[in-house]
């Protein structure tokens, strides 16, 4: 193949999302039209932009029926209505991964498949608490903090850490935490197995439901019905206890719940 | 902060280069030296090399051993951005199903993840097969144990279609409007309509509002209709598909308009 023919079918490949994103114009044309019909007046007070510029923009986005007029206002088409919104989640998706940028950059996402990371916008409200050289256990503390006031908590185990066992142990006995759904690869369960306490206060718990996957996990994730947050390992294998992703609104526990869901 | 008007300069950066897109995807894939990407892509050596350079200055990729590596969270962008890009190829592809069509009464989530719909199939009536998009309906029903479907309208072969699986020991879950609620119900055979409903086989719940969406979920198939801006269905397309995403998607989509039926 060519140069000039791998440089057309590229141009061909990634058309339909270069012509929206790259251009200020019509990407901010579209999303001052999500939020409702607006007149040329309008858009221009918004955009602050002269008629000339936006008019210019209004007309190619109506050539690619993403827009329409009706009186004299400027609607979305049902196809700009889809691309927009899904713009807006675009856009949103990128801003929750920058809002925790140093979380993101430093971890294996591996664990978080695909299909669950297109909708990371759901986590936009999360913020990360890290440790500290002055506090190493800052991190390790808030999530106690958090799973102390749970009744019920759903978490993805991917490690054997005794302390956090030692902790969920005794919010069972509290009868605080009324149930405990643990899902654990086979490795973890055997360690806990071996475990004499843990098998009496754990496995032979009524309240304590344990599910056990053929798969490595990569997650260590945890969720109730007010919280959810997540750690993460480093890319070279190792589980990383120092920085934790906390959320506590329901579009974030809505995502802890798809990626659980997945395992 | 407003997120929305903010198509930051990270999106621009990466969506205005094919190359850089194109580099990414393969990197994406395995990690990779210049000369590999070259072969791999058939684009010039200087201009991969060029954008490699680019892509490290702004901390997307990183050099380990000789070969490049994807960092993480560049990674979940340029998934996310793929994600958008195929959105708009599934609003390209469907566009006779989609444009001058109501998406009123479609959830903002299943909007959002309007790309679980990529493996489906839009079935469009032709001259020589006028009831082909109801017919295939109709097989799929016919096929089913379960079956769960919002109706706007009454097609006067439902009521039979219902009863079949009904008679098969399956069940029926259905959303209509208030104005055809009892004319379908009373249409069903009387003992096995009240057989159903005592077993809880079949629930029929009324839409107070005009309903504005075509939806059936079967074993094994979804499928969707819509509504045009004028208002009348239309009733020559109807997007169908079989796979688990698309699964997903009706079923969130039916529990969205079922949360709507007043108790």
């Amino acid at each position: 193949m060519s140069t000039v023919e791998t440089k057309k079918e590229l141009i061909k490949e990634f058309s339909g999302v270069k012509y929206i994103l790259t251009s200020g114009m019509r990407s901010k044309l579209l999303l001052a039209i999500y939020d409702g019909p607006k007149n040329l007046d309008e858009l221009r007070n918004e955009l602050k932009k002269p008629s000339a510029t936006i008019l210019h923009g209004l007309k190619e986005l109506e050539n690619i029926n993403l827009i329409r007029k009706v009186q004299k206002y400027y609607e979305l088409t049902s196809n700009g209505f889809l691309l927009t919104t899904n713009m807006v989640k675009l856009i949103e998706n990128w801003y929750a991964l920058n809002k925790n940028k140093v979380f993101w950059n430093s971890h294996d996402l591996e664990g978080i498949p695909d299909d669950v990371l297109k909708d990371v916008y759901l986590l936009k409200n999360a913020e990360y608490v890290a440790s500290t050289t002055s506090d190493l256990s800052n991190a390790f503390n808030a999530y106690i903090r958090l799973i102390s006031k749970a009744k019920k908590l759903k978490i993805i185990f991917p490690i054997y850490s005794e302390n956090h066992f030692k902790h969920l142990i005794k919010l069972l006995n509290d009868k605080k935490l009324k149930k405990l759904e643990m899902v654990v690869s086979e490795e973890i369960l055997k360690s806990i197995e071996e475990n004499k306490l843990l098998k009496k206060e754990l496995i032979n718990n009524k309240k304590v439901k344990i599910r056990c996957v053929e798969r490595k996990l990569k997650v260590f994730l945890t969720y109730s019905e007010d919280f959810m947050s997540l750690t993460l390992f480093f890319k070279d294998g190792h589980y990383d206890d120092s920085q934790i992703l906390i959320a506590k609104d329901k579009n974030a526990i809505k995502w802890a719940k798809m990626l659980e869901k997945l395992y | 902060m407003d997120i929305k008007n903010n198509i930051n300069n990270d999106i621009k950066f990466l969506a205005k280069s094919e190359i850089r897109l194109k580099i990414l995807s393969e990197l994406d894939k395995h990690p990779d030296n210049v000369r590999g990407l070259v072969k791999k892509t058939s684009i010039a050596y200087s201009s991969v090399s060029s954008n490699i350079g680019k892509l490290e200055n702004h901390n997307y990729i990183t050099k380990i051993e000789n070969k490049y590596h994807i960092n993480p969270m560049t990674q979940v962008y340029f998934k996310t951005l793929m994600d958008f890009k195929n959105s708009v190829e599934l609003v390209n592809t469907y566009d006779a199903f989609w444009n001058k069509h109501n998406l009123n009464q479609l959830s903002i989530t299943s909007v959002k993840r309007i790309t679980d719909l990529k493996n489906s199939e839009l079935i469009e009536t032709t001259p020589i097969d006028i009831y082909k998009t109801h017919n295939t309906i109709k097989n799929q029903i016919m096929d089913s144990k379960n079956v769960r479907a919002i109706f706007p309208y009454l097609h006067p072969e439902y009521p039979n279609l219902i009863e079949g699986v009904l008679k098969n020991d399956g069940s029926v879950e259905l959303i209509v409007p208030k104005s055809i609620f009892k004319e379908l119900l009373f249409r069903v055979n009387n003992d096995v309509r009240r057989k159903a409903i005592r077993d809880k086989k079949l629930r029929v719940y009324s839409f107070e509002k005009d309903l504005n969406l075509y939806l059936t979920i079967c074993d094994e198939n979804m499928s969707l209709g819509l509504f045009k801006n004028d208002g009348s269905f239309d009733q020559n397309r109807v997007l169908v598909s079989n796979d688990k995403q698309s699964y997903n998607w009706a079923e969130e989509l039916f529990n969205h308009v079922k949360k709507q039926v007043k108790k």
